[in-house]
């Protein structure tokens, strides 16, 4: 994958650098808000993990704008400061997702793996993890080559959880995604729906998880 | 950071205490003030009040029926000198009979009559009031009998001038005292010297210097002395504290780092890559635990530093948990771990705490990283948040090692991880408890029914207030036509400009005018019930209204500023004259000349006695039986002098001829059946005789008795707003003019341009003009006794021999 890193402390950007690019990514840094933001005008990357702190403007500012040009690039905040509202606005202004300070290389890597799958979901018509192989236009999904015999509304389902993947979903969200408004489905539809689905995904890395009270999450097992 | 000024002054606190002390002594002496201030005035006002007793007392005698009295008009015009009280008088033999006045009036409960005057306080018809109850021997045939006078008057002048006594009488106390506290300012200030004294020493102080204040202080203050060496040792004690828990995380934080250090340098001098590679996972590891102790400093920190109450707010904990549990889910870690939350027992609205959103999501996120530190990679972690009345429960539980019961209060202590193999920061808890007692909520750690720790934080819920909306009904729809009644005793054709004038002006409104003679208005309104009675009274005779009002019958009104009277012509702000009618002697210039009418009042007998024959049956006056303005003016007459029984015979040798009203005497004058008439209504005589040539007005002029209409709002009007607006118009401006210009009236207020003869000759020769006063004054001829025997005589003297009733 193509990554940009914009952060201005070097021995942090450094070791950020040399993990991912040893986990075989090509990863460009930056230094400075406002040169991101020339960059980021030009070309196109696949992450960006942007720092808040810049010289220059800020990770917000650069955020701000890379998004008023409706570009959807997945962007990960990583920010020293823990206050809650500093993410809020972070997320407000458009972030996929956020670390704080010090960050974990495994988690770094996780959380990147996961926009990037879910980028892959929207962006392309063939999702893939392991033996599980999405074709969106198609609207069929195979596990090892096989059809694994989805109805309808399990692929759309498989959809949803594969553009949101990572992000906890509600029960109500995903019900308000699946029907239409005169369906008026019971909760209890969307339940059995998921685990119909889970069942027909087994054998395949993508994990449907399920927090009781709080909703639903996708995840694909190696990547973590 | 300084001391609010206006909450702690001492020096306020000592000022307002010694304050309260002289406004208790004030209060104390405002009482016995208050006493002395009534006695002075009941000492006047008795002298009022005895004085009339007396000169009644003296006119006492014993007639052929009995003991009887001549009422003195002196005993009604000494109690006039009070200009506010109404009045009431009763004179009888003592358990016999009554002689005049009012017979119900009540007697002192303990006091035996005597010669000497007895004072008294009693409600009499829903007023206060003071009597005099004095008696007198009288040497009748039978022998030596007691009488007895009772006079009392209502206490509202007693009541004024009891304030006015007790006001300024407080007011130079009042005085004393603020001179008073303002040495009382001065001591304080001079005796608070000592306290100042250590305030510039501890302001002088570095912050570093924790010395006890040195030096004696004065006995009084050496308690706050200890109290601040106690505090500022205390304050030493904390800083140890603090410098304690300083090293310790510096210790913490070091050691974490030396272990780290120590791993590295291993790893660099290792002898083979597999040994450094182990070193290495083991620094790793390290540095993962010098983070997370780094983030729980930092959490605790911001923890304490948010614990005071000012960041707290009114929220909502459930979407906040929701939250912050959909947060913790991306964590890779959570990806084995089974997260619930119930939310189901708690409804919208219930779960609204004072609470700071940080304080409580670091909580929440402490817990969950404690389950995953300390439990099993496939914990269970179960989130609960229910409410009942007073409170809301957070709960964590998970499946995990737990903490053994006796463990659990060191659990809660700083840097104290009881697992020695996951080796917390042994900070979690700690912020946990922080924050519940920056919440001032309860922390119950327990064995969950998972198997491991159960933590729960209970906080106070905000139970929402019920906004009672207050609704003001106004009274709805638009304003009824009203009806405003009078009941006068004027003409209504007199009084038609006016009433159509004030109905112009109030739309709506309807005036429903009654008209009636004066003794009949009086006994009406006598007679008729409360509840029956007009609006407003109007009556052109005064001493009747005076006796209404006197009876308590008027409402008292505040009439606009812009409306000046003449003091003679209002009594209590309930009674007010709006007319100024002179009387007149209206005569026929064909049947005697200009000339030889006499000048004077007194020359009015002996003109009329000379004439006996010319003038025989030719003369006119009122029937003073009948009318009350015929009898007002005869008794004010009587007053002046005139010897009014010499007149009434020489009136009646001549055969006077009696009439019921103005109208009569002018018409009869006009026929050429009267010669002349006296004691006619100047301005009714005016406007009659402006259209026949043979008629004039003659003045007197030694003096004209004025005579003014007067209005009064009953108790109990239906419409008293509406009648007071009347009463302001009839006195107004406009009102005046228009009884100038439009009515046979004379005005109260005198217009700037006389309208008529009659308005110009009044200008020109004012001082003649004798208004009759609004007093109780009045009463004395209403006096039942008095009347008959005034009436009595003008009968025998005009040869009408009447039975007594």
């Amino acid at each position: 994958m193509r990554m940009l890193l914009v952060e201005d402390n070097d021995e942090l950007a450094e070791t950020i650098v040399d993990r991912l690019r040893a986990e075989g990514h090509s990863v460009d840094r930056e230094r400075d808000g406002n040169e991101a933001n020339e960059l980021l005008r030009h070309f196109k990357f696949d992450i960006i993990l942007l720092d808040v702190n810049l010289p220059g403007r800020n990770g917000y500012e650069v955020l701000r704008s890379l998004r008023t040009r409706a570009d959807e690039t997945p962007v990960i905040i990583l920010t020293a400061r823990s206050e809650i509202d500093d993410r809020v606005i972070g997320l407000d202004a458009g972030a996929d997702d956020y670390m704080v300070k010090p960050v974990d290389f495994r988690e770094l890597s996780a959380r990147c793996r996961v926009l990037a799958r879910r980028r892959a979901g929207s962006a392309s018509n063939v999702f893939s993890a392991g033996p599980l192989c999405f074709d969106r236009a198609a609207k069929r999904a195979t596990i090892n080559g096989q059809d694994a015999q989805m109805r309808a509304r399990e692929v759309q389902l498989l959809e949803i959880l594969i553009d949101n993947m990572g992000r906890m979903l509600t029960k109500e969200e995903v019900a308000d995604r699946l029907y239409t408004f005169e369906e008026a489905p019971s909760m209890n539809a969307v339940e059995q729906l998921v685990t119909r689905l889970r069942r027909k995904l087994e054998g395949s890395p993508l994990v449907i998880k399920t927090a009781r009270g709080l909703g639903y999450m996708a995840y694909v097992a190696d990547d973590d | 950071m300084t001391t609010d000024r206006f909450g702690h002054s001492l020096q306020r606190r000592l000022l307002i205490t010694m304050a309260a002390g002289f406004v208790i002594l004030l209060l104390l002496i405002s009482v016995l003030l208050w006493t002395y201030a009534r006695e002075a005035a009941n000492r006047t006002h008795d002298l009022l009040l005895a004085g009339a007793a007396l000169s009644i007392l003296e006119r006492m005698s014993v007639g052929p029926e009995g003991a009887t009295v001549d009422l003195p008009n002196s005993a009604m015009d000494i109690l006039s000198l009070n200009p506010l009280d109404r009045v009431q008088y009763r004179v009888f033999v003592p358990g016999q009979r009554e002689i005049t006045g009012t017979p119900d009036l009540p007697l002192p409960s303990d006091a035996t009559l005597s010669a000497e005057p007895i004072f008294y306080e009693v409600d009499y018809t829903d007023a206060a009031f003071r009597f005099v109850l004095q008696g007198r021997q009288l040497n009748a045939p039978d022998g030596r009998k007691w009488v007895a006078v009772q006079i009392g008057q209502t206490v509202e002048s007693r009541n004024a001038q009891q304030w006015s006594f007790f006001a300024a009488g407080l007011a130079g106390l009042a005085g004393l005292s603020l001179i008073g506290l303002g040495f009382v300012w001065v001591a304080i200030r001079t005796s608070l010297a000592p306290l100042r004294q250590i305030a510039s020493d501890l302001g002088r102080r570095e912050p570093g210097d924790l010395a006890p204040v040195g030096g004696t202080p004065p006995r009084e203050i050496s308690g706050l002395f200890d109290a601040i060496n106690g505090f500022i040792a205390r304050l030493q004690r904390s800083r140890a504290l603090t410098e304690t828990f300083i090293a310790d995380v510096a210790h913490q934080t070091r050691t974490s780092l030396s272990a780290l250090q120590g791993h590295l340098s291993l790893a660099a001098d290792a002898e083979n890559l597999d040994k450094m590679r182990a070193r290495l996972i083991k620094a790793d590891r390290q540095a993962l635990r010098t983070v997370r102790l780094t983030n729980q400093l930092l959490a605790n920190a911001m923890v304490i530093h948010r614990s005071d109450r000012t960041s707290l707010r009114p929220l909502a904990l459930k979407p906040l948990v929701r939250d912050t549990l959909a947060e913790s889910l991306r964590d890779s870690r959570m990806r084995n771990v089974t997260l619930s939350f119930n939310g189901d027992g708690i409804a919208e609205g219930d779960d609204i705490v004072e609470g700071d959103p940080l304080s409580v999501r670091e909580a929440l996120r402490n817990l969950i990283e404690n389950a995953l530190l300390h439990g099993p990679r496939d914990n269970t972690i179960a989130i609960t948040l229910d409410a009942d009345d007073q409170n809301v429960r957070l709960s964590v539980e998970d499946a995990g090692p737990g903490i053994a019961e006796a463990d659990i209060p060191k659990a809660m202590e700083r840097f104290t991880s009881l697992s020695e193999k996951t080796k917390g920061s042994g900070l979690g808890l700690s912020i946990v408890k922080a924050v519940a007692e920056g919440h001032s909520a309860d922390l119950q750690l327990r064995r969950s029914t998972l198997g491991g720790l159960d933590v729960t934080l209970i906080f106070r819920r905000i139970i929402p207030l019920l906004l009672v909306l207050l609704c003001t009904v106004f009274s709805a729809g638009a304003t009824q036509a009203q009806t405003l009644t009078i009941h006068s005793a004027t003409d209504t054709p007199a009084m038609t400009p006016l009433l159509e004038a004030f109905e112009a002006r109030m739309p709506g409104l309807k005036i429903e005018y009654t008209e009636f003679q004066t003794v009949d208005l009086y006994r009406s309104m006598l007679e008729l019930d409360r509840a029956n009675w007009p609006d407003v009274v109007i009556s052109s005779a005064m001493d009747l209204q005076v006796d209404l009002v006197n009876r308590g019958l008027a409402r008292r009104i505040s009439l606009p500023s812009s409306v000046s009277l003449p003091a003679w012509a209002t009594w209590r702000s309930e009674l007010f004259g709006f007319t100024f009618e002179p009387a007149v002697v209206v005569y026929d210039h064909r049947a005697v000349s200009d000339e030889e009418l006499p000048r004077s009042h007194r020359d009015l007998a002996t003109f009329v006695r000379e004439n006996e024959e010319r003038f025989r049956g030719r003369i006119g006056s009122y029937d003073i039986r009948e009318s009350g303005v015929g009898y007002l003016y005869s008794t004010q007459d009587s007053l002046q002098g005139l010897q009014a029984i010499r007149l009434f015979e020489v009136l009646g040798r001549a055969d006077l001829k009696t009439y019921c009203c103005t109208s009569d005497m002018v018409a009869a004058t006009a026929r050429g059946d009267l010669a002349f008439a006296i004691n006619v209504i100047g301005s009714y005589a005016s406007d009659l005789t402006e259209d026949t040539s043979h008629l004039r007005l003659h003045f007197f002029d030694d003096y004209n008795l004025v005579m003014s209409r007067t209005a009064f709002i009953p108790k109990t009007a239906r419409h008293a707003d509406l009648a007071e607006q009347f009463m302001a118009f009839l006195l107004s401006k406009e009102g005046q003019r228009i009884i100038a210009e439009e009515t046979p009236l004379l005005p109260l207020i005198p217009s700037q341009v006389p309208h008529s003869q009659i308005e110009r000759h009044i200008r020109d020769t004012r001082g003649t003009f004798l208004p009759i006063r609004l007093t109780p004054g009045l009463l004395t001829f209403l006096d039942a006794l008095k009347r008959e025997e005034f009436l009595t005589s003008w009968d025998t003297s005009l040869g009408r021999h009447r039975q007594r009733p």
